[in-house]
């Protein structure tokens, strides 16, 4: 087990050498030169040439790719082209926010993906199915950018009773322990007695958390029916009846409990892929985290900070993913790793 | 199973908090006192830097106006010049020497005393050999400048390499010109842009990258106290979006309105929506050394061929004003008489003939799809209300639409015959266009003279009015070049766009400058 974890965990590193390349060649070749995004209205060919040099953009790829890698094993991604901020600083002051959301976006889609799933998968063939289906279609087929749009229209402009962008109210002052604004409002009301930072950080997460998760919660809707579906057919569970357990102990103890190692694998992807899609959703509503970050440094052709976002994604990707593989040992008896 | 998977979760929790590191307490806003009055102005995007040299976009600028102080600044609503942190001034015979006698008593808000070794640190810092290639702005701002002399604690002196009118214009831009406090810019180094420390009416309070910028009263101001005590810059993305905050209380003022926004904003009777022109222009710039366009002809043709003001009216719907020329109508120099080439198709098409075209002249046009702030409904409208027009004058127009980025590219590189694209003024004086964008040493090298423009009597009448410290002379002057360049049509002149804000009734003092940043000194809320 041990050994299998340990050649796991080194076959990350090739892994993530081939994302930084394709990411740096994608941005090389492909982008628009970033010094005229820097200097603006006046840039002429001489300043553009002495930023680029200043910048290191005249080295050769291989050069600039070889610095770009040093830099990283060291922790070191370089600064921002135009904040000159370190890049390491810009993505960690950032990141509590997109964990937070993230994993309240997970959070709601599997607790409404499996509940759907299960009603699916006991009523099959119902009409109840077939809407919990047609809804989990349009789930997964709905652009963000739309959804988020339509939300805020419904939910915030006619209706007002969200708030349409951030993470708090500029009104609400609140001290910052952790940056996880929702552990945070939580310390602040026990300090304070005020509570009313918590209710509009909850407020905040809402919309973009249910937006993020739409799809997800279609994903582990299908998977929850599909993976239940084919416990329910097992001899067990018709021992389990037989045995003349009550039918909501069958469906929650032996079949569910059996059902749920695709569903945990599901979520635990889902996870990487939500930190993918929360560039959209960041963007729609104001969401100060990497995602918003992300988009900012595309749009400013900001290369160090592109490299730093995309690697930091991948590695969170492939450590998801392995997490998820190893969960898998441990709730699975089945599976043995040599 | 159960514990196994509780463990394995508090784990992940670990990572993802080592990962993140729980940095030190930060507040985000200081324990308000009873009645503490906070403006909140939503804008599109956050700014890049708060220091002054390390900038080139509005957003920056507009938060470095109100942190900051210049040596001369703008009156309100106009781009003349009064007193600031200078409160006089003269030149030398020769136009090459500016002395400033500099206001006494003034601090930084850190307790540095503002004097002219300060000025002469703040100026230095951009001239060479000590400025670094990302500066933006030194070279514009500063570059006619030989060197500053701190003449006594209260006295500065500027040497120029020529004389240089427009010199004095450029010391009140919210861009490089800002004095900051030489202490904090040693002590921070590239962070000052994080730390930003000035003489103005607010002091920096805190930001929140991509979220908002927090500013506090300068209770000591050397101009009175501000009327408020907290200023803060939102960030909200999406421009219904921000309208929608502004609807619903959620925030007091809001600016990049979206044109489908104005009705529904101008209707609202609990706010005020206000316009202002903007120091723009939006043009079609011809390649006047290239087949077609070397023939002035064809230029005067398609000048004619193409109903500008219907063209204005039904695009802008109102929030732009109808070029006559270079220069928006706010600057000195801009001369309400002037007369570019009527509408005039019958006309249009006998030039065509005598130029040699018979309905068979066709070019590029080389186009923008997203809006940009002198052309709100985007390049490709434009050139497809272009194309239109020409095409009843047997023109054919094939338009190429590239991405921003991609398309200034192009259009320095000389893709087409002709291009859509628009400038927006630095400093508030004529120079900073007719100079800047038309006189042929500006032509090449990456420079702003995209069109190729050359006439030297043009460019005599520029460089006579840059070198002039008398108004009146200089006004004499490019009254003159811009009638020579209406008759040669180097650009077809279509519009400059209106600045637009709405805030609440409840704000008063907020007035979107020429400039298109805001000076909120004298921002006051009625408190209910």
């Amino acid at each position: 087990m041990l050994r299998y974890i340990i050649r796991r965990i080194f076959l990350l590193f090739p892994v993530l050498f081939g994302v930084s390349l394709l990411v740096f060649l994608v941005l090389h070749v492909f982008t628009v030169d970033p010094t005229s995004v820097i200097l603006g209205q006046h840039a002429t060919a001489e300043k553009q040439e002495a930023l680029r040099q200043e910048l290191g953009l005249n080295d050769p790829l291989y050069v600039q790719f070889g610095h770009f890698i040093g830099g990283a094993v060291t922790g070191d991604l370089g600064r921002s082209l135009f904040t000159k901020e370190p890049v390491t600083k810009e993505i960690t002051s950032r990141f509590p926010a997109t964990i937070e959301l993230t994993v309240v976006a997970l959070l709601l889609a599997s607790i409404m993906g499996i509940s759907v799933g299960i009603i699916s998968a006991v009523k099959q063939y119902s009409a109840l199915d077939y809407m919990s289906m047609l809804g989990a279609l349009l789930g997964v087929s709905m652009p963000i950018f739309w959804l988020g749009l339509l939300f805020i229209d419904i939910f915030a402009v006619r209706l007002g009773w969200l708030p349409t962008s951030n993470r708090l109210s500029s009104s609400v002052d609140m001290v910052v322990y952790t940056k996880f604004f929702l552990i945070d409002s939580v310390i602040h009301g026990f300090k304070t007695g005020d509570w009313g930072a918590l209710g509009d950080t909850v407020r905040h997460i809402i919309m973009p958390a249910v937006v993020l998760g739409a799809s997800s919660t279609a994903v582990i809707a299908r998977m929850t029916r599909s993976s239940m579906l084919e416990v329910i057919r097992q001899d067990y569970v018709r021992t389990a009846r037989a045995k003349g357990l009550s039918e909501r102990a069958v469906i929650l103890k032996h079949t569910l409990k059996n059902a749920m190692i695709p569903i945990i694998t599901v979520i635990g992807l889902q996870f990487g892929s939500l930190l993918g899609g929360a560039v959209l959703t960041e963007t729609i509503f104001s969401w100060p985290g990497v995602g918003s970050l992300t988009f900012m440094a595309i749009d400013h052709s900001d290369f160090p900070l592109v490299q730093g976002t995309v690697l930091l994604s991948a590695a969170v990707y492939v450590v998801v993913n392995l997490v998820v593989d190893l969960l898998y040992a441990f709730i699975d008896p089945r599976i043995h790793y040599a | 199973m159960r514990r196994r998977l509780a463990g394995v979760l508090a784990s992940l929790f670990l990572v993802s908090t080592l990962l993140t590191g729980c940095g030190g307490t930060t507040t985000t806003g200081s324990g308000q006192a009873a009645g503490a009055k906070t403006v909140i102005l939503a804008r599109g995007a956050d700014s890049i830097s708060l220091d002054p040299v390390m900038i080139e976009d509005g957003e920056s600028a507009k938060v470095v106006a109100n942190i900051f102080d210049t040596l001369v600044r703008y009156k309100e609503g106009s781009t003349e010049v009064e007193p600031s942190l200078a409160t006089e001034w003269s030149t030398s015979a020769d136009g090459k020497e500016w002395t400033f006698k500099l206001r006494k008593g003034v601090k930084f808000h850190d307790g540095t005393p503002f004097n002219a070794e300060a000025v002469k640190f703040n100026v230095e810092r951009q001239l060479p050999p000590n400025p670094t290639a990302d500066m933006p702005y030194a070279d514009f701002t500063l570059g006619m400048v030989d060197k500053v002399v701190a003449v006594d604690e209260n006295t500065v002196k500027f040497v120029l390499k020529n004389p240089y009118a427009p010199f004095l214009l450029n010391l009140a831009m919210s861009l490089s010109a800002p004095m900051g406090s030489p202490t904090a810019i040693k002590k921070f180094g590239k962070d000052f842009g994080s730390n930003p420390v000035g003489t103005g009416p607010f002091v920096f309070a805190g930001w929140e990258k991509d979220s908002k910028i927090t500013l506090t009263a300068n209770k000591d101001y050397w101009d009175g106290k501000p009327k408020i005590d907290k200023l803060v810059f939102e960030v909200v993305k999406e421009n219904s979006v921000r309208a929608n905050k502004l609807l619903a209380g959620e925030v007091d003022i809001i600016d990049g309105i979206d044109p489908n926004d104005v009705e529904k904003l101008k209707a609202d009777t609990k706010l005020n929506f206000s316009t202002s022109p903007g120091m723009n222009i939006n043009y079609m710039g011809l390649r006047t050394d290239r087949k077609p366009f070397n023939d002035p002809k064809v230029r005067e043709a398609i000048s004619m061929a193409i109903n500008r003001e219907e063209m204005v009216k039904s695009l802008y719907k109102g929030n732009a004003a109808l070029a006559n020329g270079p220069l928006p109508s706010i600057l000195f120099g801009y001369d309400k008489d002037l007369q570019p080439y009527p509408f005039d198709q019958a006309k249009a098409k006998q030039l065509l003939k005598e130029a040699g075209y018979d309905n068979n002249l066709s070019f590029e046009l080389i186009s923008y799809p997203n809006p940009r702030p002198y052309n709100s409904v985007g390049g490709d409208s434009l050139a497809t209300a272009i194309q239109g027009y020409l095409k009843q004058v047997g023109v054919t127009v094939k338009i190429t639409s590239a991405a921003w980025k991609e398309h200034k590219e192009n259009v320095k590189n000389g893709k087409a015959e002709a291009y859509l694209y628009g400038w927006t003024g630095d400093n508030g004086d004529p120079d900073n266009f007719l100079y800047a964008l038309l006189h042929s040493s500006q032509i090449g090298n990456g420079r702003l003279n995209d069109a190729k423009y050359n006439n030297p009597q043009y460019d005599e009448l520029l460089m006579k009015a840059q070198q002039s410290s008398d108004k009146n002379e200089r006004i004499k002057d490019y009254t003159a070049a811009q009638e020579i360049l209406v008759k040669d049509a180097p650009w077809v002149f279509i519009s400059s766009s209106m600045d637009m804000a709405a805030a609440s009734k409840s704000i008063t003092g907020f007035k979107i400058h020429p400039t298109g940043v805001y000076f909120l000194k004298s921002l006051d809320k009625a408190t209910k």
